[in-house]
């Protein structure tokens, strides 16, 4: 580089200066300080005047400019996320879709012949969450765990999308002809057609395969529950000659006697409201009912019992034919032509019922009259329906509906349907959303015979065993996708749909319909046509078949007579009763708690969702009595070999306290074949139904043996005795009147600290022990709500379920009939809460409401939050269980609930969104938010209201009366932290000397 | 003379920046069609876009 | 000034009586030529096998925390509610470790302990790889590790600061100046040493390195000055944190609700348990610098008998903490806190509980024979079993203690899985691979300290040859 030094001195030099040049003043420097922030200034015919470097063409700033702007894009492309979606707003906004807005739909749920009817939440046209429906006046916006979780097997990925035939996806068109052709084939020929399907109990469906066998008169229809109790079928059939549905009125109930019943699982939403209202005390006068219950495996009822005795399901029938003959005694009239006379009286031989219990349940029944209700479970034997029957007759219950119901087939009439199939008796084989591959208790028979069908469809969701031995696969849409109507109690329900279909699928109906018109019947263009058709007709005047749809039913009053009993059947059922005697083992096989028959194995929420009993998750073990476990050695996890006649299976082994000794129990539903979440959870005990229905779903003769080995439990509950803890208060009604807390003392806290205060609310919850039945429908809630990721049984079993809300449930007294107690636990949101103050990145706080809130986005997930609570109700994400998840499954996520990714802590928030909802609502009509207003998704789920939630500032809300109610304390008050949730303590009302009568 | 090394400064830092940066565009491009990679980042949608519609003839409730 | 005769040399009462602290005929040349030699001769082949051993441990440990970071912290047994299990027990146990370098350095040097001497430098060395593999853990166990760095309190646009309440933050600051303030204090010492080694060496290489770390050492009388006031600044400085670094730990437990975390008992308990597991861990690498690299002259079996003294000093104190707090679960009355203690000592993890006292409470008894605390065997013996001792002893205090506590429905059995195993073992790895490399490219002695303890070396009223 050149530098010229001029000549001459400066005249004036500058103030400031930054080079020598330009001290001095020479021109170029001038000319240097002059073109310096031009852009891209290159002097290059002037270098050897000015002496500035030679550059070819590019400037430092040129240069610089260009690097920045290289990195800036380079990171801008560097930091894309995949997948990551774009965020459009719809181009042309389909009706009734407003983006940010829930759009509730009435519709209904099918479950055998259950129907809930429920209000569907869509949120962009997507259906997101289930509820009951609250215009009705039976389930007043209470359903069933399975109706609700039900939601998601409409985003099933397994689902087939379009036709299939031998293998070959193929449109409808194309599939219909071969259906068509094959009916036709086969009407021409005049050979039988075989079309089984579930329950039917839709007025319209019935009327259409009426249709339908107008149009194709060879057709044979069998409508199978396999693990709906064929045993209440043929005594239904038995003491009242026809098949009849038998349902509890428990708001009518004084004393409850349950044959192993289990109507408080959940399943009956009416029944657990009514089993609420009566056992929600407000002080100990008010009137309360008595529950007895005399079953073999431990229920869900049974644990609620007032009074729990356990009895061999085989001599159910011998224990309740002996009570109508004390009953007799007691001066209770027999029906006409019953004979007890096969009965021996006293306490039946072979059970070990104390006589003076015996005594006390022969007065209270008595006492009751017509408030006296008994029930028997559908699995036990027929003997003891018919038993319950006569009680009932003999009683003149009030607490009891009983509806004529369309048949059921039994496993027997499906064993002739195989017969004939293997004779070659049929020309076509039709499966509607049935799974006989699978539930037929012979499955090689069943599949022999079915290859003997020359055309054999199949209509359903998800591809299964059954559909594995069809060849022309036809895919349906989901309930929510569909239309129908029902019939129930009060109400004329419509089920609805609430999304167009998702892929190219039909209703089954609607295939129906079309093979009535390919027949050459008369059909109208759609089952929603036909059934419009229909209700059009039968409309009241005043009403609307558009309002019934708004409303999801059409209110009705009960018109059905209740079928006579026959008192004719007695003689065959006592004498049957009397001889059933246990021999060895008796397994009872009942639907499971998730999987019902294992229609719904394939709904991750339901496999993961505890068993309330066993709190097994993903599998059905045999649960095993206390002493039976004592004397054949067995230990939790065990893997145990179960044999029924030549049919055996290797399965791992539970101890169930409370079970009757020489009863064995094991869930319907597991061991499917196909489904990606079903194929493989647990075994398949279908195989050990035997075949004679009045006793298909209780063996005797089991063997029951060490395999060898064991199995890891995928259980959510490993530790059952409360450890004389003051946890869960239980009190009988008469320390209830004299003591209401018990021997309980509250400590008294001292804090150095002033209370926070809460300015505008202090959102509190109460739940009541003596309501909760510990169904955990309030689980499957909060799981759809709050997009609660599912784990898996791994996980479960290493204790990383992600459950929100959890049922608690212990064991006390004696394992051979113990007391048993539930307590639904979830975030406790304490006001003094442990788990704050030591997040060291301030991700868990309070809210100025009361609210234990979680800030996903700030948790780094150092876990101290959860080792300091003392619920130990904080779940971490210990792996990725959300991010891999794509269409259809994220459909059903609630957008107003964050996904969390893994490595967050997340817990329950109150269901925080409908808090703000409502509080935005409330603000946007300038009004105050209402009491009751606000419900959280457990105490929109809990059938029998044991949940309630509200305003702790507001003296006048439920939730501020409730706490003050005498029965209020809360869990692990003494070490001072302030819980926002208020326990009521359970209550029970045994049948003590000198005690207090049920009224 | 101070002003003469700076471009060579400039070079090695473009020299650094520049691999550095395309580094991570590739270990970018290397880890995110697999599983489990980048752990906050979810795959593609694997299948395509499931279209919602809604349903014809029904009659909403409220929203 | 000084009265020769008020203090007649045969009048020193024993124990006031000071022995040579070195054996043998030690001058500072040949001081200098034994220690400073190391880094200018070729290790031998044990050294090489010893730093493959150690280098597998560290990759292994390596590895699975790589499959930890792609997985989750679902590659580890934690679950609920056990959520802290050998990530917090190798924490606690690491920084336990730590703990003996700074005392030996620290407070003893405060208490003009002289023998610490020869030994603080590796001590001290020992600390600082031990808090290095502590410091991994709070980084691993996170559950989103990308965002540790929101544990320390930074500007942000976002407004977003730390949660002084908790302890897991006062954690951050006490690890984090602990080791700071360790790494400082170890350094200054270095420097003379290293100033040594520069004007030693003959290797180009090596001259520039030890060049830039002597920091221009001269070794001139202000540069002393300057040095011993430094010292015992940091001395002075390191002295609180030895005591405050494992109470603040100890916090982490002791502010807690969980029966078994929240006594008042835990940071005096956590901190004597640190330096009872710092000694055992020191005297285990000592006997073993000793015999390996020749130093019996330096570290001699006084130094021995005086750092088991120590570690039974400790385990008395290990095993009264122990019966506190027995007695306070059953004099509180509190039914959790007694279920909780119920636990150790029988519960689902009764073995580990047993394993804990005994390691820490019964087999350091030996030691109160002098035959026993200088001998390889037994030594050595209490040595490993208070090491072992001591990480049970975190077992028992986070999984007991967190497996079973309030209510009886969450309680769960803790599994460790394999990836728990590795990572601990690659800390293993991390902590002896750093100790070998020190051993070679380090003054292991802190030769201008043992200098001013050679016989000769203090300003004496009886002549040369010996001490008061």
């Amino acid at each position: 580089m050149k530098t010229r030094l001029p000549d001459h001195g400066p005249l004036e030099t500058p103030r400031f200066w930054r080079t020598l040049e330009e001290r001095i003043e020479t021109p170029e420097a001038q000319q240097a300080a002059h073109d310096e922030f031009l852009p891209g200034v290159v002097p290059t015919q002037d270098d050897d005047v000015h002496g500035l470097p030679v550059q070819d063409g590019f400037s430092r700033r040129d240069f610089f400019g260009l690097v920045g702007a290289a990195a800036a894009l380079a990171a801008t492309v560097a930091c894309d996320r995949k997948g990551q979606g774009t965020i459009v707003p719809y181009t042309k906004r389909p009706v009734e879709i407003v983006p940010g807005v829930a759009n509730f739909y009435a519709s209904a749920f099918q479950e055998g012949r259950h129907v809930y009817p429920v209000l569907v939440k869509t949120r962009e046209g997507r259906p997101i969450h289930i509820m009951g429906n609250d215009e009705h006046p039976g389930v007043k916006g209470k359903t069933s765990p399975r109706a609700m979780a039900d939601v998601l097997r409409l985003y099933d990925p397994d689902r087939l999308r379009a036709p299939r035939l031998e293998g070959r996806t193929l449109g409808w068109m194309e599939a219909e002809t071969q259906f068509h052709k094959a009916l036709q084939t086969a009407k021409n020929a005049g050979k039988s057609l075989l079309l089984i399907s579930g329950a039917v109990a839709s007025p319209s469906r019935k009327a259409l395969l009426a249709n339908l066998r107008t149009a194709l008169p060879t057709l044979e229809h069998l409508a199978i529950e396999p693990a709906s109790g064929d045993a209440a079928e043929e005594a239904a059939k038995a003491s009242f000659g026809q098949p009849v549905d038998i349902q509890p009125r428990l708001a009518k109930s004084g004393v409850i006697l349950s044959l192993g019943a289990d109507f408080l699982n959940g399943e009956n939403p009416e029944a657990l409201a009514a089993w609420g209202t009566k056992r929600r005390l407000k002080n100990a006068h008010e009137a309360f009912n008595r529950l007895w219950v005399l079953e073999g495996p431990l229920t869900l009822t049974g644990t609620n019992a007032d009074q729990r005795l356990p009895v061999a399901p085989s001599r159910l029938g011998a224990v309740a034919f002996a009570l109508a003959k004390e009953l007799v005694a007691k001066g209770l009239p027999l029906p006409p032509g019953a004979d007890l006379s096969a009965i021996a009286a006293g306490i039946p031989q072979g059970t070990d019922l104390p006589a003076k219990v015996w005594s006390n349940l022969v007065q209270d029944l008595r006492q009751a009259g017509r408030k006296a209700v008994v029930l028997c479970g559908a699995q036990m034997p027929a003997e003891a329906h018919q038993a319950a029957h006569l009680l009932n007759a003999m009683l003149g219950s009030e607490a009891v509906a009983m509806q004529p119901a369309e048949p059921l087939a039994t496993v027997k009439d499906l064993e002739a349907a195989a017969r004939g199939m293997a004779e070659g008796r049929y020309a076509a084989l039709v499966l509607w959303d049935v799974n006989p591959a699978y539930t037929f208790p012979r499955a090689t028979a069943w599949k022999d015979a079915v290859a003997k069908v020359p055309f054999r469809a199949w209509i359903g969701q998800v591809p299964d065993e059954a559909a594995a031995q069809c060849q022309l696969l036809l895919p349906e849409n989901h309930w929510l996708e569909s239309w129908d109507d029902f019939t129930t109690a009060g109400a004329d329900v419509l089920q609805q749909p609430t999304i167009g279909t998702l892929y190219d699928t039909r209703q089954g109906e609607d295939v129906l319909l079309g093979a009535i018109k390919a027949l050459g019947g008369q059909a109208p263009a759609s089952y929603h046509a036909f059934l419009k058709e229909r209700w059009q007709q039968s409309l009241p005047t005043g009403t609307s078949f558009e309002q019934a749809l708004h409303d999801g039913l059409l209110k009705t009053e009960s018109k059905a007579t209740a079928p006579a009993f026959m008192g004719s059947s007695v003689a065959a059922a006592t004498r049957r009763a009397a001889e059933s005697n246990p021999e060895g083992l008796e397994l009872v096989l009942f639907p499971g708690f998730a999987t019902h028959d294992g229609r719904h194995a394939n709904n991750s929420w339901l496999q993961e969702t505890p068993d309330p009993i066993t709190k097994m998750t993903w599998d059905n073990p045999v649960s095993v009595s206390v002493q039976d476990a004592q004397a054949l050695g067995i230990q939790e996890g065990d893997l145990v070999r179960l044999s029924v006649d030549d049919t055996t299976l290797s399965l791992p082994a539970v101890i169930q306290p409370g079970q009757a000794k020489g009863v064995l129990t094991l869930a319907l539903g597991y061991g499917r074949n196909t489904g990606s979440v079903a194929k493989g959870v647990g075994v398949n005990a279908f195989p050990l139904m035997g075949l004679d229905p009045a006793s298909a779903n209780v063996r005797k003769g089991v063997r029951l043996a060490k395999a060898g080995g064991k199995k890891e439990l995928s259980r959510t509950q490993s530790h059952h005795r409360m450890e004389g803890r003051d946890l869960v208060r239980s009190l009988t009604l008469e320390e209830y009147a004299d003591h209401p807390q018990g021997h309980h003392h509250g400590p008294e806290l001292v804090s150095l600290y002033e209370d926070q205060a809460f300015p505008e609310h202090k959102w509190g919850m109460v739940i009541d022990l003596a309501a909760c039945t510990g169904c955990s429908a309030c689980v499957v809630a909060c799981q759809s709500e709050n997009n609660v990721p599912v784990v898996g049984p791994e996980q479960v079993a290493r204790g990383r379920e992600m459950h929100w809300i959890r049922i608690d449930r212990y064991y006390e007294g004696e394992l051979e009939n113990p007391k048993v107690v539930h307590q639904p636990m979830l975030c406790q949101h304490c006001d003094n809460a442990p788990c704050e103050n030591v997040c060291p990145v301030n991700a868990t706080n309070h809210s100025p409401e009361g609210l234990n809130q979680m800030a996903y986005n700030r948790c780094v997930g150092t876990r101290y939050c959860a080792n300091n609570c003392p619920y130990k109700v904080r779940r971490f994400n210990f792996l990725e269980y959300t991010a891999y998840k794509t269409e259809p499954e994220t459909l059903v996520n609630n957008p107003e609930v964050t996904v969390r990714p893994r490595g967050v802590m997340e817990k329950c928030s109150f269901c925080v969104q409908r808090i703000n909802d409502v509080k935005i609502r409330a603000k946007g009509e300038s009004r105050s938010i209402l009491d009751g207003e606000i419900t959280t998704a457990c105490m929109a789920g809990c059938a029998s209201d044991a949940i309630v939630f509200g305003d702790l500032k507001d003296p006048k809300s439920k939730v501020s009366q409730l706490v003050a109610n005498s029965r209020a304390y809360r869990v692990l008050e003494e070490i001072g932290v302030k819980p926002a949730i208020t326990y009521l303590a359970d209550l029970k009302n045994p049948a003590v000397e000198g005690g207090r009568h049920a009224i | 003379m101070a002003d003469a090394h700076k471009p060579l400064l400039d070079r090695a830092t473009a020299l650094l920046a520049g691999p550095f940066l395309l580094g991570q565009r590739a270990l970018g491009l290397l880890f995110l069609p697999g599983k489990g990679t980048l752990p906050e980042a979810p795959p593609e949608c694997a299948t395509p876009r499931i279209t919602v519609t809604p349903p014809e003839h029904a009659i909403k409730r409220r929203g | 000034m000084r009265s020769d005769a008020a203090i007649p040399a045969n009048d020193i009462p024993e124990g006031l009586f000071e022995l040579p602290l070195t054996e043998g005929r030690v001058t500072p040349g040949s001081l200098d030529d034994q220690v400073l030699s190391f880094p200018e001769t070729k290790p031998p082949k044990q050294w090489y096998i010893g730093l493959a051993i150690t280098l597998s441990a560290l990759f292994t440990g390596l590895a699975f925390i790589g499959y930890t970071f792609f997985t989750g912290i679902g590659a580890w047994g934690n679950n609920s509610p056990v959520f802290w299990a050998f990530d917090i027990i190798n924490f606690v146990f690491w920084v336990g470790i730590g703990h003996a370098g700074t005392l030996i350095s620290a407070i003893l040097f405060l208490f003009r302990k002289r023998w610490r001497n020869a030994i603080a430098r590796y001590a001290e060395a020992m600390t600082i790889f031990a808090v290095m593999c502590a410091v991994i853990f709070p980084l691993i166990h996170v559950g989103r590790p990308w965002l540790a760095f929101w544990l320390f309190p930074y500007p942000n646009q976002r407004a977003l600061w730390t949660n002084f309440r908790s302890p897991l933050l006062w954690d951050v600051f006490a690890v984090n100046t602990y080791f700071s303030v360790s790494a400082m204090f170890w350094y200054l010492g270095l420097i003379p040493d290293i100033a040594s080694m520069r004007d030693r060496t003959t290797s180009k290489f090596r001259k520039l390195i030890y060049t830039a770390l002597a920091l221009g050492w001269r070794g001139a009388a202000t540069h002393w000055q300057h040095y011993e006031k430094a010292y015992l600044l940091l001395a002075g400085l390191a002295t609180g944190l030895v005591l405050s670094v494992h109470s603040v730990v100890s916090f982490d437990f002791a502010t807690s609700v969980v029966p078994g975390w929240h006594m008042t008992i835990f940071p005096p308990y956590f901190v004597a348990g640190a330096i009872f597991a710092g000694f055992s861990m020191v005297v285990m690498v000592l006997v073993v610098v000793r015999e390996t690299m020749q130093l019996k002259n330096l570290i001699t079996m006084r130094h021995l008998d005086v750092m088991n003294k120590v570690i039974l000093a400790m385990s008395c104190i290990m095993g009264y903490s122990y019966m506190m707090e027995g007695f306070t679960a059953w004099y509180s009355m509190n039914e959790y806190l007694h279920h909780s203690f119920m636990n150790i000592i029988s519960g689902n993890y009764g073995w580990a509980g047993w394993l804990t006292i005994s390691c820490n409470i019964l087999i350091p008894q030996i030691l109160w024979f002098k035959k026993a605390r200088t001998s390889y065997f037994w030594m050595i013996l209490v040595a490993i079993g208070v090491t072992i001792g001591m990480w049970f002893e975190r077992f028992v205090i986070i999984v007991i203690s967190l497996h079973q506590d309030y209510l009886p429905s969450a309680w769960r059995i803790y599994k460790p899985t394999m990836v728990d195993f590795g990572i601990l073992l690659g800390t293993f790895g991390l902590f002896f691979t750093m100790v070998l490399i020190f051993a070679r490219v380090l003054p292991v002695i802190a030769t201008t300290e043992v200098k001013a303890i050679l016989p000769g070396a203090q300003p004496s009223h009886h002549g040369d040859d010996h001490h008061v």
